[in-house]
């Protein structure tokens, strides 16, 4: 009894952070170490909170996405492109349903062979080196930056300028500051959340203040109930595209240290480039379906390299390990792997939390996807308040709201001139591990030895083709 | 009647208020970090024999964990509830950047002493070492110099010996990214804490063992570590050799591993704060309480706590150790071998350090100027 209230209590707790825009499984989870403490009486019971957390804040960050065009959290960024054109549209609950459908059946998907076969997975991570995880970056820089945007010069600027903020604060080889101009402040580099409320939340609110109604009105044609059934079966039509996203994130989230928002992308860019025919960033179904397919599968596979090896396989993984060290749980032990009551405690956590907040989700999507109707004016305080809140977690002081500032000018000058924001988003997440990468593969590697990686040689083709088919067949998608 | 009753009232809330302290641990990272977890752990456990007091965490992120320490030595160790949580990398920070903090100036609560070990992969070719750099790893190259060199004369030949036989790669961070690789084999050497160690390293079927820093005692010595017995870098250095290391590489390797280690984890008041003795009380009586050392000892490991009086004992050892030759000489290592942007720092120099080199000059003077009295 005491697990099922406190998986219930969990996936509240997680399904109320996802409906922050810019807030997160991560974010969900650091809030925790202030009540972590609470489960010191059956730390398994910590172990089934914490996971119901990720699953359900995974599934409810699609929310501020599609509704409002704020990405729930980063690894969200990519269900926005289509799923807000959707729901300006009058097809919020259409698109909700059919976002949630596929991120839970995926969820449930991986999630059992993840936690079945966990023991399993050991030797095949050992394929992964150095290289292999730097080409398979700038595979999903290439995504993200050429197949998902027909602007692909723009995007060069914006991968670029994402990785010159990425890389303000210390330099790993001769641990200086770098790029801070003097202001100490960035020696710790800019924060994810600023930067993804500047970004997005900010010029989005804008233009709904400028607009001065709600975002979508009501056809009168359609009802909710009929939309619910049309984004379920939108599910089985694009089911390959479904299956593909998955399948992308639960492999970006095997490799550890990668991140939710490249898989996203990933599965995004894999969509757009096998419907070439297609029109996408104006309201496509499949570009809801696609990335939304690899959110909760990445969450699930994360956990390959968390348990196993005691090595994050994403950033909230990296917070979950702090956690569990907090409950007594030590993993990457051979301890662990005899503890069949935390792989229970794992299972049950995540996959019901999976399957309670999908039908949660489902059911009540017409209610919240009423928020589409409401004035902006009538919601929009709150929503400042949240983000305003969630992005000067960092030190307080003046400087968060400074650096808020920044990058809102930023978020409106790139929306304004067709930037992609994606693009500055993923590269600035991932500037740091290109530059860690790179300089660790010119200090191991030669050109020798690489050329003996065929993995390595695989994934590299597949970029050099990805950019090919940017050139030759550009993409229709202009958003920015 | 009713005044006598309001009065007591009144002076016995004021003397609760007055009693009654909000402490607050600042933390010089994010929430999640290590050093946070392993405060929000001692914390509760430090809480049960502070009763009436709140214990309150504050975290204080900022570039290699510097400007909250530096922010505790110019603001805010002048509030008397203020509690400095530092970590070993702000031990190593102090000898060799600039930083405005001192420990000089600081009250010692308590701090937990720790070792580092290093592993080897099996296959590894001790002439081509591939490691992991970072500024907190110092130690552990200037470790491993003196194991690979034996006794050289200067610096520059230390350097010049490392650069030729250990491959100092940058760009790993502190945890999984660095441990995966080892596993791979694309680093061959790799260090941990002991609780870390067991984990990472002793089960690693391909790794072994190469040598650990040895455990800082209270008269300065560095002794060998019961639990990886004869595998302290003095020992294995004699018995291959010949001889004791000495010289200034050696001095250096002993300032910066002294500092680091011993300082792993330690909380600081400023000198005179009136709540020290409280602070070193709570911490002494949960250091005895075999209920909260199992707690602690569950989560984050064995170390040896050292408390209070002791603890200013064991900072005024390590302070003994920053001596000019030493300094300049890890400042040396570091930029040159290490490509770390060190500065050297002659406000830390100790005193009596400073006073010898002085007493120093000072006799070869008056040598030179009784040799030309005795022509």
């Amino acid at each position: 009894m005491s697990a099922i209230l406190t998986l219930l209590a969990g996936t509240f707790y997680g399904l109320i952070i996802g409906l922050i825009p810019s807030a997160g499984a991560t974010t969900g989870l650091v809030a925790m170490f202030g009540f972590i403490s609470y489960f010191g009486f059956d730390p398994y019971l910590g172990v089934i909170f914490c996971m119901a957390v990720v699953a359900a804040s995974t599934t409810g960050d699609t929310y501020a996405g599609i509704l409002l065009g704020i990405p729930g959290a980063n690894s969200a960024a990519a269900t926005m492109v289509d799923g807000y054109p959707l729901a300006q549209q009058g097809r919020a609950t259409e698109a909700l349903t059919a976002a949630i459908t596929t991120s839970t059946l995926n969820g449930l998907f991986w999630g059992t062979l993840t936690f079945a076969l966990l023991p399993q997975y050991a030797k095949l991570i050992m394929y992964f080196g150095i290289p292999e995880l730097w080409a398979f970056i700038l595979l999903s820089l290439a995504c993200v930056g050429f197949v998902s945007n027909k602007f692909w010069f723009r995007s060069i600027i914006a991968i670029c300028v994402g990785i010159g903020i990425g890389l303000i604060g210390t330099d790993p080889e001769t641990n200086m500051d770098r790029f801070t101009m003097g202001w100490d402040y960035l020696g710790d580099g800019v924060q994810l959340m600023p930067l993804v409320a500047g970004l997005f939340a900010f010029p989005e609110i804008i233009a709904g203040w400028r607009r001065g109604n709600s975002i979508a009105t009501l056809s009168g044609e359609e009802t909710h109930t009929h939309q619910t059934w049309e984004g379920i079966k939108a599910v089985w039509k694009y089911k390959w595209d479904a299956l593909r996203g998955g399948a992308i994130g639960a492999f970006v989230g095997f490799l550890p240290g990668l991140g939710g928002a490249m898989g996203d992308w990933m599965s995004y860019g894999a969509t757009v480039a096998s419907h070439p025919e297609e029109e996408f960033g104006n309201g496509n179904m499949r570009g809801v379906v696609g990335p939304e397919g690899s959110n909760n599968a990445q969450k699930a596979t994360s956990m390959i390299p968390t348990v196993l090896f005691g090595i994050p396989g994403a950033s909230f993984a990296a917070v979950l390990l702090g956690l569990f060290a907090y409950l007594g749980f030590e993993l990457g032990t051979q301890e662990i792997a005899a503890d069949i009551k935390f792989f229970d405690s794992l299972t049950f956590g995540f996959m019901w939390a999976t399957v309670i907040t999908g039908i949660l989700c489902v059911v009540f999507n017409k209610h919240i996807a009423k928020i589409t109707y409401v004035p902006y004016i009538y919601y929009f305080p709150l929503l400042v308040g949240f983000i305003i809140w969630a992005c000067v977690q960092y030190t307080g002081g003046w400087q968060d709201y400074a650096i808020l500032g920044l990058t809102t000018c930023l978020g409106l000058f790139m929306k304004k001139y067709k930037f992609s924001r994606p693009a500055l988003l993923m590269a600035f997440i991932l500037a740091m591990k290109i530059e860690a990468l790179s300089l660790q593969m010119w200090f191991i590697y030669s050109v020798d030895t690489l050329v003996t990686r065929p993995l390595f040689l695989g994934i590299m083709s597949v970029v050099i083709m990805l950019l090919v088919f940017s050139i030759v067949k550009r993409s229709k998608l202009d958003y920015a | 009647m009713k005044k006598i009753f309001m009065a007591l009232v009144l002076s016995l809330g004021i003397t609760t208020s007055a009693l009654a302290e909000t402490f607050t641990f600042v933390v010089p990272q994010k929430p999640g970090s290590g050093t946070t977890v392993w405060t929000e752990i001692v914390l509760k456990e430090l809480a049960r024999f502070m009763p009436g007091h709140t214990l309150k965490l504050r975290n204080f992120p900022g570039a290699r964990d510097i400007p909250a320490v530096n922010a505790f030595q110019n603001e805010l160790r002048f509030d008397d509830t203020i509690v400095m949580v530092s970590h070993g990398g702000n031990g190593v920070s102090f000898l060799q950047e600039d930083v405005d903090y001192n420990y000089a100036d600081w009250e010692s609560i308590g701090m937990m002493n720790l070792n580092i070990i290093v592993g080897k992969r099996l296959d590894a070719d001790l002439d081509n070492i591939i490691f992991a750099s970072k500024s907190g790893r110092v130690p552990d190259a200037m470790g491993m110099a003196l194991l690979l060199c034996g006794k050289l004369d200067s610096i520059a030949e230390y350097t010049t010996c490392f650069k030729s036989k250990v491959n100092w790669v940058p760009g790993f961070g502190n945890g999984g990214d660095r441990r995966l690789a080892f596993k791979r084999g694309e680093l061959t050497v790799d260090r941990e804490n002991p609780a870390a160690y067991k984990k990472h390293i002793a089960k690693n079927p391909d790794a072994e063992l190469w040598f650990h820093h040895g455990i800082l005692q209270a008269d300065g010595s560095h002794a060998d570590d019961v639990n990886y017995p004869g595998k302290q870098m003095e020992i294995l250095y004699e018995a291959k050799w010949g001889e004791a290391p000495s010289g200034p590489m050696y001095d250096a390797y002993v300032l910066v591993k002294s500092f680091r280690d011993a300082l792993q984890k330690a909380f600081w008041v400023n000198a005179g704060n009136p709540n020290a003795e409280l602070l070193q009380k709570a911490l002494l009586e949960m250091s005895k309480d075999p209920q909260a050392i199992k707690a602690i000892q569950k989560k984050v490991g064995k170390y040896e706590w050292v408390i209070g009086e002791e603890g200013n004992a064991r900072r005024d050892t390590l302070m003994s150790f920053v001596t000019e030759d030493a300094l300049r000489g890890l400042v040396e290592f570091s930029n040159d071998a290490l490509n770390i942007k060190a500065v050297y720092k002659e406000s830390i120099l100790n005193a009596d350090a400073v006073d010898v080199v002085e007493e120093e000059e000072g006799g070869i003077i008056n040598k030179i100027k009784s040799f030309f009295k005795s022509e």
